[in-house]
């Protein structure tokens, strides 16, 4: 018996996202499974099954989110441009009024 | 079903807004014109990388060399997911890059010429990068369904690239006489350019790559988008963009605009562009530098086998 990871895509285009498990001596009978564990009720536009085997997994933090500032590559870092946009329409405004005035 | 059966049902089928992946059947055609179109997008990613690379050791604070070193690591990224799609439909990297250095392949126009001040770093990372993402928000939507999930991840890192490079140009605009220049300079360079960046106003009957739904929108209307987003922006911080005929018509409901010379275009993108030999000599050389570097993986994948 083989265990076989289940990825379903769900509707064409999508990305297949893991759902889980099934256990099957064989290829033929754990596409059976799978398909009446995951999409008795249509679910699935496409399914794969990957022998467990196969799937190199990582969840070390120091890998994968090391702590290091990285806010700089965020677009929300720079939501400081609103405020500068802001400050730059005042300064137009001032400008005209001043142009204004002295004239 | 004969050949020219099946070629028409898949023709069908994505004009019904059916989807591709990687494994499924496809017509010659449609494989070679995906090749044709995601390789040019690659190679723009990764070329698109050496204008701003320039600007590392150049760039005026700490935090501004942190970006810009991150906005060109995620270009050289963009171009390896690309560049995967690439090798999935059947053309070997190697090859890939062959084509690249000899200059049988394209990349984008805007990569195609120098930079001189730190001017362009803000109007490429603002306003190339924004030309870009109107492109490539519309390829989300692409029949084939590996690239058009790439483009999903690829628009949401171009976010930090706009916003950087906007906050780079009003800061600009904040300052001295001598930077407020720095940029209007920038821009009336990149004008041009820009303009040309979404391609000839081609009719959409006439575009293949829009029959085979690869492309979901006309080169006209991408760059109508990009005025619509971008022109009000500019001029709101006292930029003044280099066309006295650019307009609002708004009977006609779109820009009017000094027709660019697409004859110049294809020139640029041909290899004749003022950067294009400096720009590939460099990449062959980094291709040999590196020759090594693939040997020895190679090599190493060889022996264990």
């Amino acid at each position: 018996m083989h265990v076989w990871e289940v990825f379903r895509q769900e509707q064409e285009g999508e990305p297949m996202v893991h759902v889980g498990s099934v256990v099957a001596p064989d290829r033929a009978r754990a596409l059976e499974y799978a398909r009446d564990i995951y999409s008795r009720r249509y679910e699935a536009y496409r399914l794969w099954l990957v022998p467990r085997e196969a799937v190199v997994e990582v969840t070390d933090p120091d890998f994968l989110q090391p702590p290091i500032d990285r806010t700089y590559r965020m677009g929300v870092a720079y939501r400081v441009t609103v405020e500068k946009r802001r400050q730059i329409k005042e300064m137009f405004e001032k400008v005209a009024r001043e142009v204004q005035g002295g004239g | 079903m004969t050949y020219e059966e099946r070629v028409e049902a898949f023709r069908k089928r994505i004009q019904e807004g059916h989807k591709v992946e990687a494994t499924d059947w496809m017509p010659d055609e449609y494989r070679a014109r995906l090749i044709k179109f995601i390789e040019m997008h690659a190679n723009s990613e990764l070329m698109g990388a050496l204008p701003e690379r320039d600007w590392i050791l150049r760039a005026p604070s700490l935090h501004r060399k942190l970006a810009v070193t991150a906005k060109i690591q995620d270009e050289v990224g963009h171009a390896q997911l690309l560049y995967r799609l690439v090798e999935d439909l059947g053309k070997p990297r190697e090859k890939i890059f062959e084509d690249l250095v000899q200059g049988r392949t394209k990349f984008h126009n805007v990569f195609h010429y120098p930079t001189y001040s730190w001017g362009d770093v803000g109007i490429i990372a603002w306003l190339v990068d924004g030309a870009a993402v109107i492109s490539q928000g519309a390829l989300q939507r692409s029949s084939y369904a590996p690239y058009g999930r790439t483009m999903r991840r690829i628009c949401w890192e171009e976010a930090f690239h706009l916003k950087h490079g906007e906050d780079i140009v009003l800061t600009a605009v904040m300052g001295t006489e001598k930077q407020k220049r720095l940029m209007q300079e920038a821009l009336e360079r990149w004008w041009e350019p820009l303009m040309m960046f979404h391609g000839p106003p081609t009719p959409p009957e006439k575009d293949k790559d829009l029959a085979w739904g690869i492309k979901t929108k006309p080169n006209e209307q991408l760059r109508q988008e990009f005025l619509s987003t971008y022109v009000r922006k500019i001029q709101e911080i006292g930029l003044k963009i280099p066309d006295p005929k650019l307009k609002y018509d708004s009977d006609k409901g779109r820009w009017t605009y000094t027709e660019p010379d697409w004859d110049k275009l294809y020139a640029v993108v041909t290899g004749n562009g003022p950067a294009s030999k400096e720009r590939l000599s460099f990449r062959r050389l980094s291709l040999e530098e590196t020759a090594w570097v693939r040997r020895a993986i190679l090599g190493e994948r060889a022996q264990a086998a």
